[in-house]
C-alpha cells in the first residue's frame, strides 16, 4: 500500500445537538488514530464514513490504487448505503450476536476471497491472532467484557479481509476492557496482520498510551474541528507531557 | 363429535395463520423500523379488528365480496361463483380479522430488538434483507410463535365473521364454534359439550405452547 497517495478523503459537516462539526483529512498511513475527549466528534466522524450519519454537507471518497468511489457526496446526492462501502466497521460496544457462537460470529462478514483463501482459513486466522481458540464454541453471554470486545475486533478485521483489497477497517474505541499488556499483544498483532494483507485502518480512541503504543499517524480532533495531524510524538507531545508529570507526582506524593 | 367441522376449524386455522404470517414478517418490520403519520395509519387500521364488534367486519366483508359491490362482481366474474359462502371468503374473513394478532406481537419483538445489532450486521456488510433473516428473526423467534398462535387460536375461536360471510354450511363454512351454536339450539348439549371440550383443548394446549417455551427460553434470546 502507498503511503503517499491516500486511500480515504473525508470532508465533513455536521450538526448534531451540541456538536458542530467540521472536518477535512485524508488518510495516507497503514493506520491513522482519531484521537480526542469524549463528545469531540470524532465517533459521528468514524460513523459517517461507515454510513450510519448522512452529514449535513460533505464528501468520503475512498481510492484505490486510483480508482476513486464517491460513498457520500451531499452536492451530487450520493449516499452508498452502510454495507455496500469498501468500509467494515466495529463499532462502540462489541454489538456481538447473541445466538452465534464465537466462531459464527467472527465468520458473519466473510467469504472467500479471489486468490483461492477461503473464509474458514481467514475465520482461523483471526481465532489464533485474537487468541480466541479457547472461547470459539462458546455464546456471547458467557464472555467478559474484555473478551467480547476482542471478538467483535476480530469480527471486523475478519470482514475486512474477506471484503477484499481496497477495503478499510474502522475501529470504534477498539481495546476498551482490556489490560495493558494484552492490548499492547492484540495491537502487535492485528497490525501485523492487516498490514500483510493492506487494509488501511482509522481506529478513534481518547487513551494516549494507545496512540503511542500504535506509534502512527495521529489527527487530533477538539470540539468537532481537527487541531492537528502527523506524527504521534509531535501531536501528542503535549499530552505525552501531561502524563509523564501526573504520573511523577502520584510518585512523589504518596497516597 | 363433529368431525367434519373440526376438519374445517383446522384447515381454515392453518391457512389463515400460514397467510398471515407471510403478511405480518413484512408489515410488522415496516412498522417497526420508524415513525411517522403513514405509520400511525396503518397501525390503527391494522388495530381495528380489536374494536369492531365481529358482526360489522363480516358485514362489510359480506357486501364487499358479494354481488352488490363492483369487487364482488369482478371476483365473481373471474371465480365463476361469489366469494361469500365459500371456504376461500371465509380464509379472507379471518386473515383480516386475525391480522392485529399476528402483527402486534411482531411488531414488540422487532422493536425489541437492539439497533446495534442491525447496525453491527450493517458494518459487516450484510444486506437488510440478510440482516432481517439471520439477525433480526432469530432474536425474535418468540414473538413469531407467539403470532402464530395466538392468530390459529383466534381463527379457531371466531364466530361473528364466520356466521356472517360464511353462512353455516356443513363442509364448506360450518365451523365448531358455529356447529356448538346449533347444537345448542337444538337443544343437544351432550353434543355440545363435546364441541366446547374440544375448543377448550385445542385453544389450551396452543397456550401451553407458548408459555412452557417462555420459562424455559435460552440466554441472550428476547421474546
Amino acid at each position: 500500500m502507498s503511503e503517499s497517495a491516500p486511500h480515504l478523503s473525508v470532508r465533513i459537516q455536521h450538526h448534531l445537538g451540541a456538536l458542530e462539526l467540521d472536518v477535512e483529512f485524508e488518510l495516507t498511513r497503514p493506520w491513522t488514530v482519531l484521537f480526542g475527549p469524549s463528545g469531540s466528534g470524532k465517533s459521528t466522524v468514524l460513523r459517517t464514513i461507515a454510513g450510519f450519519v448522512r452529514p449535513d454537507a460533505g464528501r468520503i471518497v475512498s481510492c484505490f490504487y486510483g480508482r476513486s468511489l464517491a460513498m457520500t457526496d451531499t452536492a451530487k446526492g450520493i449516499f452508498v448505503r452502510p454495507h455496500e462501502r469498501s468500509v467494515r466497521v466495529a463499532g462502540q460496544g462489541a454489538a456481538l450476536f447473541p445466538h452465534m457462537t464465537v466462531r459464527e460470529n467472527i465468520a458473519f462478514g466473510t467469504r472467500s476471497q479471489a486468490d483461492g483463501t477461503t473464509a474458514a482459513e481467514i475465520v482461523e486466522e483471526a481465532t489464533t491472532r485474537f487468541q480466541l481458540s479457547g472461547l470459539a464454541r462458546k455464546f456471547p453471554s458467557m464472555l467478559s467484557g474484555g473478551e467480547r470486545q476482542r471478538v467483535a475486533i476480530a469480527r471486523a478485521a475478519t470482514a475486512a479481509v474477506g471484503l477484499g483489497s481496497g477495503s478499510i477497517l474502522l475501529l470504534d474505541e477498539p481495546f476498551t476492557g482490556q489490560d495493558v499488556r494484552l492490548r499492547d499483544e492484540l495491537i502487535e498483532e492485528l497490525r501485523g496482520w492487516l498490514a500483510l494483507v493492506e487494509r488501511p485502518v482509522l481506529s478513534v480512541t481518547h487513551d494516549v498510551g494507545e496512540a503511542f503504543q500504535l506509534g502512527t499517524e495521529v489527527i487530533k480532533i477538539a470540539e468537532g474541528r481537527i487541531v492537528q495531524q502527523g506524527p504521534v510524538a509531535e501531536v501528542l507531545a503535549g499530552e505525552r507531557e501531561r502524563l509523564l508529570e501526573q504520573l511523577n507526582a502520584s510518585k512523589g506524593s504518596p497516597a | 363429535m363433529d368431525l367434519e367441522a373440526l376438519w374445517l376449524t383446522l384447515r381454515l386455522a392453518v391457512g389463515t395463520t400460514a397467510i398471515l404470517l407471510l403478511v405480518a414478517l413484512p408489515l410488522a418490520w415496516w412498522i417497526a423500523s420508524g415513525r411517522g403519520g403513514g405509520r400511525a395509519l396503518v397501525q390503527a387500521v391494522v388495530a381495528l379488528p380489536l374494536v369492531l364488534p365481529p358482526t360489522v367486519l363480516g358485514f362489510y366483508l359480506l357486501v364487499a365480496l358479494g354481488p352488490l359491490s363492483a369487487p364482488g362482481r369482478l371476483l365473481i366474474r373471474v371465480l365463476g361463483h361469489p366469494l361469500a359462502f365459500s371456504f376461500a371468503g371465509l380464509l379472507v374473513g379471518s386473515v383480516i380479522y386475525s391480522l392485529p394478532f399476528a402483527v402486534q406481537p411482531l411488531v414488540a419483538g422487532f422493536s425489541a430488538v437492539d439497533g446495534a445489532y442491525v447496525e453491527a450486521a450493517a458494518g459487516l456488510g450484510a444486506s437488510p434483507w440478510r440482516t432481517f433473516w439471520s439477525v433480526v428473526l432469530p432474536l425474535t423467534r418468540g414473538s413469531l410463535l407467539t403470532s402464530a398462535v395466538l392468530t390459529f387460536t383466534h381463527t379457531v375461536g371466531e364466530f361473528g365473521v364466520v356466521l356472517m360471510l360464511g353462512g353455516n354450511i356443513p363442509g364448506a363454512t360450518q365451523t365448531l364454534s358455529i356447529s356448538l351454536y346449533d347444537k345448542v339450539q337444538e337443544f343437544n348439549y351432550a353434543a355440545a359439550n363435546r364441541t366446547a371440550l374440544v375448543l377448550v383443548a385445542l385453544s389450551l394446549a396452543a397456550l401451553l405452547l407458548i408459555y412452557s417455551r417462555r420459562s424455559g427460553l435460552r440466554r441472550g434470546e428476547l421474546v
